[in-house]
């Protein structure tokens, strides 16, 4: 499936290929094939040898990477225009032709391995990843992406281009294309690319969703590495392709605003105001992510120094629970609106962004086009942000994970 | 080619407005020299204290009537502190520039600076600094940082401060240095995106036109120069990975040999894929997830530095064949088609980087900021074409010594080499 738009206002082209393959279609034993596989996709066809691409992509400026999630493995070039077609060329010829040898996964385990021990380092990322194995313990989603340091140790090069060939072809990718060339001509030049490439058969694997939480679940990570505790709250909540994921946004806007960290913007959201303004934490963060699956309604909060956990937490609770006990009034929803309809506007005005854009919402079934988005968040209400609060916080349905610094 | 308008505003304000059309937004860059380069000897992170205190409130609006008009644009915005500027960035909405520019005015113009702003911002940069100690990055950063430069440089301390300046600074301090850094003289304001050149430079006008000229800074700094191989070893607890910054005091941006230290740069280790050492760290020996380096732009010689995350049983590896990589540039074993790719991969990056309002405003205020001329995004490209292998290992001779160089490691314990 080929999806295109025009964007005129820079000599330049990004070319996205979405794989429907990532964290949820892995078993246990080999968690993280799909991201390792990603980084496989860099090492050579029997047409353009290991180094090639990366070559021939720096040559022209071109930006460019991958990423794995939960839900899809993801490749993207962005180039000057008169290099659509070579970037075409490559991504058609990896879809099938990836080399994979032996000596290469052996060099790039340590390459991943080395990215797993980065995230480590970061306790966020530590308490994120057991939290999510916490919530979901009868879906894939629990085992996050990355995978564990010994199941990548363990990887097998057999095991990765099973994987390749099962999951990498034209019948199971979305291609996006965004750049300065009318759409038709960029879905032309695409389908010419693809349509040379030779299907899989691809077996459908449907997924059972995760069994209802019934009742809150609590852990906590101590760890050295970190200086400042943190509190998580996760919440089972809907996928990309329900009604309510348009106002699930809304209320992410509302709780936390566009900004975080350092930014100016996003003050006067809910956490901000009940949480950092009072000094109980010194950031805070809520999101709703388009995903295919049901996943967690997250929220997290950076403890002040000599504030106690159990503080934080009952603040981020009094924040939920006012927004479900309550409607937001007018010129509050004003300000959560235009916020939401500025995460779409200002991205879109970057190609690469339109492009990010319109792949997510395509791959994970949220809309089929950005403007169907802009006008599924534009008709949110009050009353829809409302509801989602009180169907999205319950006690039954969350997760709470403390980080705990210990001394070092 | 990009189409770019200047005015001065009365008050010396330079204001770069860049129309690009089919867009709904325009991104905004103020710049102010009060970055770390012009901080008051001595006291890192005033500079830092001052601008995140701007951000509490104004003469005529407390932080929260502030932040419901910004959030109420929906504009994005931010003020962080440089080595070289205070930068004031944010996007927004085509027909919601000039309410922006007169918040962003407000803040930077007419700030309240009261005594309770800044113990706010003082207990959030206290507890920035106490989690900064845990983060192997931050602590490879601030190390190098001090095995390079002496006592009271301003690039000695990260830009998020000391902690003996941050609990003491007053208020009054802040206040002057307000007074002495945030003017007109020396700043520049980029608009980039969904506008038209005049009406902005009018929305500018109105906005910043009663700002204070004030008295450009400048400051003297003596030549840093290392006397030898320096390195130091810090364990942070419980973590897996070590973080390694290797360098040396860089140029100025104004130096114009500038150019052909950013090919230079590129050949050697700036591109994790594109560079040399990336190429061996990574990709050939699959030492390191990211490896890269990068030259600070200031008007001194900001740090010039190679950075890369390894596991502790490979740290030693990883750094020698990156001098092994320097040695060879150094040797005059430069491919052609390295530097080639160096070259191209820098002039491409300027063509790509049109694809957004911000990346064309970023290349705008730099050439604004350091004064590189009205032509220089159109010589630019040129420049970095006309660059040689001589040049090139006539940079890295005189600029990346192999026996004169600090490195920092922060993480968990180094195993020893056998």
């Amino acid at each position: 499936v080929i999806h295109a738009l025009e964007a005129r206002h820079a000599p330049v082209v990004s070319l996205w290929v979405w794989y429907h393959v990532g964290g949820r279609n892995e078993v246990p034993g080999t968690t993280g094939m799909s991201h390792f596989l990603e980084h496989m996709l860099f090492k050579g066809t029997p047409t353009h040898p290991k180094g090639d691409l990366d070559r021939l992509l720096a040559r022209y400026g071109a930006q460019w990477n991958a990423f794995t999630n939960e839900d899809v493995t993801c490749y993207f070039e962005t180039v000057p225009r008169d290099r659509y077609e070579v970037a075409l060329e490559l991504e058609a010829d990896r879809m099938r032709n990836a080399l994979i040898s032996t000596d290469e996964v052996e060099a790039e385990r340590t390459v991943i391995v080395s990215e797993r021990e980065g995230l480590e380092n970061d306790p966020s990322f530590l308490l994120g990843e057991s939290l999510q194995a916490v919530a979901f313990d009868r879906h894939p989603y629990g085992q996050g992406v990355i995978g564990s340091k010994f199941e990548i140790k363990l990887m097998t090069r057999d095991g990765l281009y099973a994987h390749y060939r099962r999951y990498y072809a034209p019948n199971n990718a979305y291609v996006v294309v965004v750049g300065d060339d009318r759409a038709e001509t960029l879905v032309e030049k695409a389908a010419a690319a693809f349509e040379r490439v030779g299907q899989a058969e691809i077996v459908a694997s449907p997924l059972a969703p995760a069994p209802p939480q019934m009742g809150e679940k609590r852990l906590v990570v101590h760890r050295a590495g970190g200086a400042l505790p943190i509190v998580q709250l996760g919440f089972h909540t809907a996928a990309a392709s329900d009604p309510r994921a348009a106002a699930l946004q809304a209320l992410g806007v509302a709780l936390a605003g566009g900004g975080g960290g350092d930014a100016a913007s996003g003050r006067s959201s809910r956490l901000y105001r009940g949480l950092v303004e009072p000094e109980l934490a010194t950031e805070v963060d809520a999101t709703f992510g388009l995903t295919k699956d049901p996943f967690l309604f997250m929220i997290e909060a950076t403890v002040r120094p000599g504030v106690a956990h159990g503080a934080v937490e009952a603040a981020l609770l009094r924040e939920l629970g006012r927004l479900a006990d309550e409607p937001i009034d007018e010129t509050e929803f004003a300000r959560v609106r235009r916020g939401l309809l500025a995460s779409v506007a200002f991205p879109s005005d970057t190609i690469t962004w339109r492009a990010f854009r319109l792949g997510s919402l395509l791959s994970t079934g949220a809309a089929q086009s950005i403007g169907a988005w802009y006008d599924a968040l534009a008709k949110v209400t009050p009353t829809d942000v409302q509801r989602c609060a009180q169907e999205t916080f319950v006690e039954r349905a969350r997760t709470v994970g403390h980080f705990i610094p210990e001394a070092g | 080619m990009m189409d770019v308008a200047r005015r001065t505003l009365g008050n010396g304000l330079r204001v770069a407005a860049i129309p690009i059309a089919g867009l709904r937004s325009v991104s905004v860059l103020l710049a102010m020299e009060a970055g770390q380069f012009f901080e008051p000897a001595g006291r890192p992170g005033v500079a830092r204290l001052t601008a995140q205190a701007m951000l509490r409130g104004t003469t005529s609006r407390d932080a929260r009537a502030w932040s419901d008009a910004l959030d109420g644009l929906g504009a994005s915005a931010r003020l962080d502190v440089g080595s070289h500027a205070a930068v004031f960035s944010g996007q927004c909405l085509a027909d919601d520039l000039g309410a922006f520019l007169d918040l962003i005015a407000d803040t930077v113009l007419r700030p309240a600076l009261a005594p309770e702003a800044l113990e706010f911002v003082r207990s959030r940069a206290l507890a920035d600094l106490e989690e900064a100690k845990k983060d192997t990055r931050s602590v490879a950063d601030q190390v190098w940082r001090e095995l390079v430069y002496p006592a009271r440089h301003p690039f000695r301390t990260r830009s998020i401060g000391d902690e003996d300046v941050v609990r003491t600074a007053t208020i009054d301090e802040i206040r002057a240095y307000h007074r002495a850094g945030i003017h007109a003289a020396g700043s520049v304001l980029v608009v980039a995106g969904a506008l038209e050149a005049d009406p902005a430079f009018d929305l500018a006008d109105r906005a910043f036109g009663p700002w204070a000229a004030g008295n450009k800074l400048d400051r003297l700094l003596r030549l840093v120069d290392l006397d030898g191989a320096k390195r130091r070893a810090v364990v942070v607890p419980d973590k897996t990975q070590a973080d390694v910054v290797l360098g040396w005091p860089g140029l100025p941006r104004t130096d114009p040999r500038f150019t052909k230290a950013q090919v230079a740069n590129m050949v050697f280790a700036a591109d994790t894929f594109a560079s040399r050492a990336g190429q061996v760290v990574r990709d050939e020996l699959g030492l390191a997830y990211y490896v890269f380096s990068t030259i600070s732009g200031t008007a001194a010689q900001g740090p010039w530095t190679v950075r890369m995350g390894v596991n502790p049983e490979n740290v030693e590896r990883a750094i020698a064949v990156t001098f092994t990589e320097l040695k060879k540039i150094r040797d005059g074993v430069v491919a052609d088609d390295d530097l080639a790719l160096a070259r191209d991969k820098l002039v491409g990056e300027l063509e790509v980087g049109r694809e957004s309002p911000s990346g064309v405003a970023a290349m705008v205020l730099e050439a604004e900021l350091f004064r590189l001329g009205d032509d220089h995004l159109e010589r630019y490209p040129r420049d970095l074409r006309s660059v040689t292998k001589a040049d090139v290992v006539a940079i890295a001779s005189e600029f990346l010594p192999i026996d004169r160089y600090a490195l920092a490691i922060a993480g968990p314990e180094i195993p020893a080499v056998s």
